[in-house]
Parts: structure tokens; C-alpha cells; sequence
């Protein structure tokens, strides 16, 4: 058990290190307002037809990415029901396989 | 102030992945830290402006783009969660225990 | 599991109106905050809630498994031909063909429209059919 222990402080101490690089690396000052979304306010709606500038951005600029989301889903759809209808039957056979 | 916040709930959720021995506290781990990522972007987004992203309102607007990019972010989450969940229940089918540690002893003693 | 009135009162009478909720955010997610991903999401949560509260046994008359996969698969064939569809008008793959076009009546969103529709759609109909696979009780 005390290999467990000193992997045990060497996680606690990695999850430290990532703690204090999150807290420097997120505080500081950002860009109020950046040349994209001057462009995306002044135009996104003109350009796509959406008043809502989300639904511009992922419908319009980036609808090969929402398609592609789509597939995602489907292939998660798909995994989910291949792995969750196995039954309990089928493995004790592999079982006796091996 | 709230960097503080969205880094404590990263942190969390890396704890739960790292530190928790039971397989779905770990999926849970992950989630949490996936939504610590996307408070972060959409909090970015939001520090420029106070209304929603909808034009004729007239008043400053939060920036659109991380939002629209965290709804990417939101469905692949919940597709790895889904996909990790339904692998969490096929190995506990297999081995009879969430535990990780059991699991893996009992993936060893199949090996042998 | 034993019923109680009030999950089965609440529930039954809730559903119905996430549902149009789920419906009136895909179909004005162009004007107003909402759209495809959440209106399905909104969707999904109102048949998962008829799923946990009623049983699945009892609620799967009402959305069966083939009309499930059908919608999933059939929306998202349904959200390639409309972006052919965008192709053939002269305004890319995916593309919106009304965004230029002023023409009174005609609302400059309507492909968008349509593509939010489909998507909604396939994310309520994909979600639920994942949570109806994983809550079945006869394995």
C-alpha cells in the first residue's frame, strides 16, 4: 500500500501544479472587443439571414461543423446500441473460448 | 473572482477522473470538468457585452462565436458520456464490479 | 416500483408542453434564443421524463423504437438533400439561397429554418432512442 500512497501524493501534487497554472494562465486582461465579432455584428445577419448571430454562426459560417456534429450523434446512437445489446449469454461463451 | 470558480470545477472533475477508483464517479469527472471548460468560454465571450446575441436590441452583445463553439462542445460531451456509460456497463457486465482496480485485476487473471 | 400520484399527475401533464417548448425553440431559433441542438435537447428531456416517470413499457407505444430510428436516420438524409437543395439554388452545400434575396413575405431565414427543423429532430428523436435503449428493462 505505500506505492499507493506516493502515487497517491503524486497526483495531489500534479492536480496542484495544474490548479495554480489555471489560476495564472485565466487572470489578466482579455480583448474587450475583437475584429471578428465587429464583423460577425455588422454582418452575420445580412450574410446567413439569422437575426440570432449563434444560429448564424453554426448554421451559416459553420454548417459543414453542424453536420458533422450530426454524424457524431448518430455514431454515438449507433455505439450505444451496439454495446448495450449484448446479452449475458453470449459472454459466457467467450468465457469458455478463452 | 470567478476564474477561481471555473478553475475549482475543472479541478474537480480532474480529481474525480484521477483520484475516484469507481468508473462512472470517473465519467461524472469528466463531465464536470467539460462543463468547467465551457463556463470558461462562454464567461470570455461574455465579458464584452450584457444582451443576448440577437440583433435589433441595440444595447452591447456578448460575442457569439464562443457560444456557438460551445454548443459543439456541449454534444460531443454528451456523445463521449453516452459512449463512456454504455462501456462503463458492458465491463461491469464482464467482471461483476465498477471498481477499476478489480477490473483490472480481473483483465489480468483473463490474460494469464 | 411503486407509482406515486403526484409523479404520474405531474408528469403526464408536463410532458405535452416540453414538448412544444422543445418545438417553438427549433422552429424560432432564428429570431430568438434557441435552435436545433436545444430545442432537440428540450424535446428529448420531455420524452426521457415520460420514460423515467411512466415506464418505458408504457410509453413505448407512443414513440416505438422504429418511428425513433426512422426519424433519426430519416432527418438526418432529410439534412443532406436540403443542403443539395442549397447547392442547386446557388448558394454552396448547406448554404442558405434566401440570405441575399428582399422579398417581402418570403423570410430571409427560411433554409435556416429548415435546417434547424431537421436537426431539432434528429437530436430529440437520437437522444431519447439512446435513453429508451439504455432503460429497457427486458435484457
Amino acid at each position: 500500500m505505500r506505492g499507493g500512497r506516493v502515487t497517491a501524493v503524486l497526483e495531489v501534487a500534479v492536480l496542484v501544479l495544474v490548479a495554480l497554472f489555471l489560476l495564472l494562465a485565466l487572470q489578466g486582461d482579455h480583448p474587450e472587443s475583437s475584429e471578428l465579432r465587429g464583423y460577425l455584428i455588422e454582418n452575420g445577419s445580412r450574410e446567413t439571414g439569422a437575426l440570432n448571430l449563434v444560429t448564424a454562426i453554426y448554421l451559416g459560417y459553420r454548417a459543414f461543423d453542424t453536420l458533422g456534429e450530426t454524424m457524431v450523434l448518430l455514431l454515438a446512437v449507433t455505439g450505444v446500441i451496439y454495446f448495450a445489446s449484448f446479452r449475458k449469454g453470449g459472454e459466457d461463451e467467450e468465457d469458455h473460448h478463452t | 473572482m470567478i476564474w477561481a470558480l471555473i478553475c475549482l470545477i475543472f479541478l474537480v472533475g480532474l480529481w474525480g477522473v484521477t483520484r475516484k477508483a469507481n468508473m462512472v464517479k470517473k465519467v461524472m469527472g469528466l463531465s464536470i470538468a467539460n462543463s468547467g471548460i465551457i463556463l470558461l468560454f462562454v464567461h470570455y465571450g461574455s465579458l464584452s457585452g450584457a444582451t443576448a446575441p440577437i440583433e435589433g436590441s441595440g444595447r452591447p452583445m456578448v460575442d457569439p462565436l464562443p457560444q456557438a463553439l460551445m454548443l459543439t462542445a456541449i454534444v460531443v460531451g454528451v456523445c463521449v458520456m453516452a459512449l463512456a456509460l454504455v462501456l462503463v456497463y458492458r465491463l461491469y457486465l464482464r467482471f461483476g464490479t465498477l471498481d477499476m482496480h478489480r477490473v483490472e485485476l480481473g483483465a489480468w487473471k483473463l490474460h494469464d | 416500483m411503486k407509482k406515486t400520484t403526484i409523479l404520474d399527475l405531474v408528469s403526464r401533464k408536463l410532458a405535452p408542453f416540453m414538448l412544444l417548448f422543445g418545438l417553438y425553440l427549433l422552429s424560432y431559433g432564428h429570431l430568438s434564443p434557441g435552435g436545433g441542438f436545444q430545442g432537440g435537447v428540450v424535446i428529448a428531456s420531455g420524452v426521457i421524463l415520460l420514460f423515467v416517470a411512466q415506464g418505458v413499457g408504457s410509453t413505448i407505444s407512443l414513440f416505438p423504437f422504429r418511428a425513433l430510428s426512422l426519424v433519426e436516420g430519416g432527418a438526418f438524409l432529410l439534412l443532406v438533400a436540403a443542403g443539395l437543395a442549397g447547392l442547386a439554388a446557388g448558394a454552396g452545400f448547406l448554404g442558405n439561397p434566401m440570405a441575399g434575396v428582399n422579398v417581402r413575405m418570403v423570410p430571409r431565414a427560411s433554409m435556416i429554418l429548415v435546417y434547424n427543423v431537421l436537426i431539432g429532430l434528429k437530436v430529440g428523436a437520437g437522444i431519447s432512442f439512446m435513453c429508451m435503449y439504455l432503460f429497457r428493462e427486458d435484457r
